[in-house]
């Protein structure tokens, strides 16, 4: 099992999550102060790219430039560790973070352009940030207090149906450091049995993506929404309230789109912070950021019962 | 010939090794740096041609001493001995440019450099080099085949019908092995499906009567240790609980027993008592309690009408001596859940071969009638689906082809159809593997109606009642959902747990993928890397029934070998000289090998058991023991040898390894890993004959660090150990930073990790001079 | 190259070089599985788990071929445009390939030959987004259409500003002097260049 921090955190913003789902945002620095995590926000980090790179807009080069640029503020504010919110943040960073250690030409190629920009400070030196060491998603931090999180629940969601559904980017592009398995992804599964609640574990689909395709969901938008209606229609014979994400993309197909797929479906959409956020009684409109949410969180969520 | 060192004649051969060496090392920069009697470069020297060249050099040029350029010693120090005859066998020294140069490194420039150091040192070494002649020792004809199934059944059988004292220690209360559960097998010549217990039982029969074998159950080997060309093994039997002398296996107990459990022989798909017999056929013929899940209420007790069960028992320890081991431990399957997007651990339906081998097997769960476990209807579409574990990179998979899946998968579908012809069977293929005659074999099943799709399914889920295979059929690119009512994952062979234990046991090596490795893939695939211990059958790697025979016969005949022509010990061992030993016996404690004994007034070293360390030679004080050969005064020439023509700029440090170390090293070659240029590997019989003042003098001359390497088994590690801090703290007071000696932990299996170490030496060593 | 198609027979011609393109791949910045792409033994489990070979007729066992044929006509071939980069055929490719990897890096040198111009058109606002921002928000050629299929969206984005102050957040974009730097670096590093070429091909 790889080494999870609790401290020397930079909590690494997804432009999605800023312009989305902002409660992701609040509920992951609530989830984070209950327990007790250490972490720091940064103005002055960028967008990974992600977006335009996987629309191809943004190539490895210019992924890779603006990555260790980012990665200079660890050093900058003597954090060791970045926290993504967003599967692709974490799979970006990563593959940008094993491009700089492993490929010296392009390392080289990037310092050559700090250096030619006058911003020498930004010069990146080979394992200034190791993929599996420094760079982590939000739920490897969870996962990692996963036995504390029972200690701060105020509310029993065990009589919902859940499901989960984890993010392609966080599973199986950097494989070998997922936790909880890609095959059959597992983490947030335990993550919510750690809130005391059951998913209905696998369902057709399961690990199938969202559907998004980055591009498809714009250009290609039927083949997009044919793929999720796959996973849409499977969970909706299974009758689920709740869909458990750790990924604001996959949210935004699912809480945007389903309708528009299905008018019939009305499961709602949570991010694993904001699910766990809720099990600990955060405030809908103060944390969690329900107004951001096109499938309405209140038609489920209402009238919670205390745990005993 | 001469004896004045300088006067020496000397000839240097170098073997191309069909490009194995030559494409890397430029042989005519070698060739135009020494300076010898006799040059000479051969293709393959090692054939009886290069036997020719080497013998005409010798005759014709009178020379005094050899130096073979090749593979390592280890390959062909035995051929080479032979063919510089009439010369002393250790007139003659190989260096090993292959295994420990072309193969390592990819800078020809580099390595032709380095391949000239190896050669002088080899050159240096055997101008001190002493004429002794070899040792030849007799093993005792006791035997340990460890593993009582197909494999070593038939070694075991063999072995005692040549007159060996065999012991068969087998881990299960039965002897049988996969082969007794495995329901039909084929023989791809006779294109028919037989009986496999059938088959096993006469095999079983005769080991049982064979005087020779004695069967121990219920036991496994817990620790080795090699003396004087004996193991002493120590076996741990675990009770039986029920005595095999009286029990008649009249299943009074299991009637009455109340605890129900799965039953493993039936892969668990049917229920066994916690008192039971493991198959009808089982030897010894007697029940067992399955202690685990037995609750001791003595209702067996009370139905035994002969008085066999006695629900106490301790584990029993006892100690065997052997000259020779087979080791037959077999294999277990890939644990399907492993592939996940299988499902089947989700899925009752979704099955493996060899649960399918227990449904169709008569003695089986279903007595023989294909059934689906989930409600025991008969199949309507079965797909079987190949390589689940095999041929896969991903965590937990294996790269190898397990080689037998293809045909397993095609007997079981041709029994299927020959007894349901409307059940459709469809095999998922990426090759279809059927070398040989399974070809034959595989066109029947065709006949039969087998149908083929080629892809490698993504995964099972289901749909309504059935089940739903998801793949591409690749031949017609096109994405298909096939339903299937039984699917059937044809799973890895992989090493079982008793294999990877007796490879530590035994420290035999093992390969990347925990099998227990042979000598040499081509020339001694019996052999392990510990002399007198042998492998077959699925240990070794996987294969079928008739494969793991052969191999088990053939280890067999290798250990009868090795008993009748005993065992060639190299000479460089203590000797006593009597006119000078007072038999004061101070020797025997002080050596840890206890190769020291007092016989008749008379201070006897066992060769077998001296390992030449030299430990003895230091306590003596009549001085009164020496070690053939000249070791000393060799080490310190090859040192010197190694460090010829040595640049300012230039790094070389010297790795001292024994046989154990050399062989690991070696094994990095093999598998082609790489390590760098300035690393020069000196073999040695004992790492305790590198004294301190070699070393010192490698350093003082140049020598920029030294690495020693030894196994933690050996019994003179900790004395090595204290030896090197000592060195080391000496050093420091002559101004040598201490940490140019490194002493490191070598394994044989653990190749890669002396690879490591070598490189982390190298980059201490440049850091080092970097600050200095 | 000059494999071509006569009487329906595809000649590979003595000169031909068909691992060429697959060498270029293997260099490329992007790819990590060194030698996986040769030891494709076209199993075809990565389309047996892809998304868009259930629905489309991209096939990614099939490219792979043809990278290993040399047949450079993948690189104008619509279908490759369907990957959704989900990465699945990556993790569980039995040879240690990554088709997804190899997919995008053929649309980067189809990008490069300037071939696929009309394909990163509608997303270029990504790239003036994080000249402007720093961040690489939806492209507003979008908005409307958003607007249509996600009834609420549009009202939500205009109160974006006052949800993300209830919740405690700061502002969107970082401050300007972290906008001008970035868009320092990507001046430097050619990407300025590329995406000009692309809308000076479309005037």
């Amino acid at each position: 099992m790889k080494q999870i921090p609790d401290k020397d955190i930079i909590i690494f913003k997804s432009c999605l999550i800023t312009v989305e789902y902002p409660g992701i945002e609040s509920s992951t620095k609530y989830v984070f102060d209950k327990l007790g995590i250490e972490y720091k926000i940064l103005e002055d980090q960028t967008c990974c790219t992600g977006l335009g790179h996987y629309s191809d807009v943004f190539d490895q080069f210019t992924t890779s430039v603006l990555g260790a640029r980012n990665f200079s503020l660890a050093k900058k504010y003597n954090q060791k560790h970045f926290v993504m919110m967003c599967a692709t943040c974490y799979a970006i960073n990563k593959k940008v973070a094993n491009i700089l250690n492993n490929k010296s030409e392009v390392r080289e190629d990037i310092n050559e352009i700090f250096k030619e920009s006058n911003l020498e400070h930004l010069t990146y030196e080979k394992g200034d940030i190791d993929s599996t060491k420094n760079l982590f998603h939000v739920v490897d931090i969870l996962y990692k207090k996963k036995d504390e999180l029972s200690k701060h629940i105020k509310y029993d969601l065990s009589d919902f149906k859940i499901a989960t559904h984890h993010g392609c980017h966080y599973c199986k592009v950097h494989y070998d450091d997922t936790i909880g398995g890609y095959r059959n992804p597992q983490i947030l599964d335990e993550l919510v049995e750690a809130c005391g609640c059951e998913t209905i574990g696998f369902y057709d689909f399961k690990r199938t993506t969202c559907g998004s395709g980055f591009r498809q969901r714009y250009a290609n938008k039927d083949l997009s929404m044919d793929v999720t209606k796959d996973k849409l229609q499977s969970l909706k014979e299974d009758n689920v309230d709740i869909l458990v994400h750790l990924c604001p993309n996959c949210h935004v197909q699912f809480d945007r789109y389903q309708n528009y797929i299905d008018d019939d479906c009305k499961t709602i959409h949570l991010n694993i912070a904001q699910f766990i956020a809720i099990a600990m009684g955060a405030d809908f409109n103060k944390v969690i950021g329900a107004k951001a949410h096109t499938v309405p969180i209140e038609s489920i969520l209402t009238d919670l019962k205390e745990v005993e | 010939m001469s004896d004045n060192k300088s006067d020496l004649k000397i000839g240097v051969f170098i073997c191309k090794c069909g490009g194995n060496i030559s494409e890397t090392i430029d042989l005519e920069a070698l060739k135009a740096s020494l300076n010898v009697e006799v040059i000479e470069e051969f293709e393959n020297l090692c054939s009886l041609n290069g036997r020719k060249i080497i013998r005409d050099g010798i005759l014709n040029k009178n020379l005094d001493r050899v130096v073979i350029a090749a593979c390592s010693p280890i390959s062909h120090e035995k051929t080479f001995q032979d063919y510089v005859q009439p010369l002393n066998a250790y007139y003659m020294d190989m260096a090993n440019i292959r295994e420990q140069c072309s193969w390592v490194h990819d800078d020809n420039e580099k390595a032709t450099a380095k391949a000239i150091n190896i050669v002088n040192a080899s050159i240096e070494k055997v101008k001190e080099a002493h004429a002794v002649d070899p040792i030849i020792i007799h093993a005792s004809d006791k035997v340990a085949v460890i593993g009582g199934g197909i494999s070593g059944m038939n070694a075991a059988l063999s072995l005692a019908k040549q007159g060996n004292k065999v012991t068969l220690i087998e881990q299960s209360p039965s002897i049988g092995g996969h082969m007794a559960k495995i329901g039909k097998v084929f023989s791809p010549v006779k294109i028919a499906e037989e009986c496999g217990m059938c088959l096993l039982n006469p095999i079983l029969n005769e080991v049982v009567w064979n005087d020779n074998i004695e069967i121990i159950t219920n036991a496994k080997v817990i620790s080795s240790e090699k003396r004087s060309g004996t193991f002493n093994l120590v076996i741990e039997k675990s009770p039986r609980y029920v005595n095999p002398e009286r029990c008649i296996s009249c299943g009074k107990c299991a009637e009455a027993c109340s605890k129900e459990v799965p039953n493993s022989w039936n892969d668990n798909l049917s229920m066994r008592k916690a008192i039971y017999k493991p198959f009808s056929q089982a030897y010894p013929e007697a029940y067992v309690v399955d202690m685990e899940n037995c609750d001791k209420c003595g209702d067996c007790l009370r139905a035994c009408p002969m008085r066999a069960i006695k629900l106490k028992g301790e584990k029993e320890k006892f100690p065997i001596s052997v000259g020779s081991v087979i080791i037959a431990t077999g294999h277990k399957l890939f644990d399907p859940n492993l592939r996940p997007e299988y499902g089947y651990d989700r899925y009752e339906d979704v099955i493996t071969q060899s649960e399918l081998g227990r449904i169709m097997g008569v003695n089986g769960p279903t007595k023989g009638k294909l059934e689906k476990l989930s409600n025991g209807e008969v199949p309507k579409r079965v797909v079987m689906i190949q390589c689940v574990g095999s041929r896969d990179e991903k965590p937990e998979g294996h790269l190898y082809c397990s080689r037998v899946c293809c045909m397993v998968a095609l007997k079981n579908a041709n029994i299927i159809k020959h007894k349901y012809p409307n059940t459709d069977v469809v095999i998922c293929y990426t090759d279809i593997r059927t070398p040989g005659m399974f070809e034959k074999y595989y066109k029947h099943g065709q006949a039969n109606g087998i149908r083929f799709i080629r892809g490698r399914p993504g995964e099972i889920v289901k749909k309504g009642d059935n089940l739903v295979v998801r793949t591409e059929n690749t031949l017609k690119r096109q994405f298909e959902e096939i339903e299937a009512d039984m699917v059937v994952l044809s799973t890895a062979m992989e090493p079982s747990e008793g294999t990877k234990e007796i490879a530590k046991i035994m420290d035999v090596g093992t390969t990347e993928d925990s099998f227990i490795k042979e000598a040499h893939p081509k020339i001694k695939p019996i052999a392990t890397d510990v002399k007198g211990t042998f492998v077959c059958g699925t240990a070794h790697d996987p294969k079928d029934i008739t494969e793991s025979i052969m191999q088990a016969t053939a280890a067999a005949s290798k250990v009868s070998e090795f008993v009748h022509n005993g065992i060639d010990i190299e000479p460089f061992i203590a000797e006593i000289i009597e006119e000078k030993c007072t038999v004061c016996g101070d020797c025997i404690n002080f050596c840890k090998y206890k190769a020291m004994t007092m016989e008749d007034n008379q201070m006897v070293i066992d060769p077998m058991t001296c390992s030449g360390c030299g430990n003895c030679m230091t306590v003596c004080k009549q001085q009164a023991i020496t070690i053939n050969g000249n070791i000393d005064d060799k080490i310190t020439a090859t040192i010197d040898g190694m460090l010829e023509g040595k640049k300012d700029d230039e790094r070389r440090i010297l790795v001292f390894l024994d046989q154990i170390g050399y062989t690991a090293a070696d094994n990095i070659g093999v598998n082609r890993l790489k390590y760098p240029e300035s690393i020069h590997i000196i073999k040695v019989h004992s790492i305790n004959r590198v004294r301190p003042s070699h070393m010192q003098h490698a350093l003082e001359n140049s020598a920029d660090g030294i690495f020693i390497g030894e196994y933690p088994g050996d019994l003179m590690y900790d004395e090595v150990e204290n030896k090197i801090e000592r060195l080391r703290n000496r050093l420091e007071r002559r101004g040598i930073n201490r940490e140019r000696i490194m002493f490191a932990k070598v394994y044989i299996p653990y190749f890669t990790g002396l690879a490591n170490k070598l490189i982390a030496f190298d980059k201490e060593i440049a850091e080092l001079e970097d600050k200095e | 190259m000059k494999n071509s198609k006569s009487n329906n027979t595809y000649e590979i011609k003595i000169e031909d070089s068909p691992l060429s393109l697959a060498e270029d791949i293997i260099n490329d910045i992007k790819f990590s599985k060194e030698k996986g792409l040769l030891k494709c033994v076209q199993c075809g489990m990565c389309t047996s788990t892809c998304p868009a070979a259930q629905h489309s007729n991209y096939n990614p066992r099939d490219m792979i071929e043809r990278v290993l044929e040399g047949d450079k006509t993948i690189l104008e071939d619509d279908d490759i445009w369907n990957c959704f980069y989900c990465y699945t055929c990556h993790s569980i490719c039995p040879v240690g390939n990554s088709a997804c990897e190899i997919n995008q890096i053929l649309k980067q040198i189809s990008i490069s030959e300037g071939k696929a111009d009309e394909k990163l058109k509608p997303f270029l606002g990504f790239a003036d987004s994080y000249y402007s921002m720093a961040i690489g928000a939806i492209p507003s050629n979008f908005f409307e259409e958003i607007s249509e299929d996600v009834p609420g969206w549009w009202d939500f984005r205009m109160k974006l500003e006052d949800i993300r102050e209830e919740l405690g957040l700061g502002t969107i974009s970082p401050p300007q002097e972290v906008v001008d730097e970035v868009s320092t670096l990507l001046d430097k590093c050619g990407f300025k260049k590329c995406i000009d070429k692309i809308r000076e091909a479309d005037e």
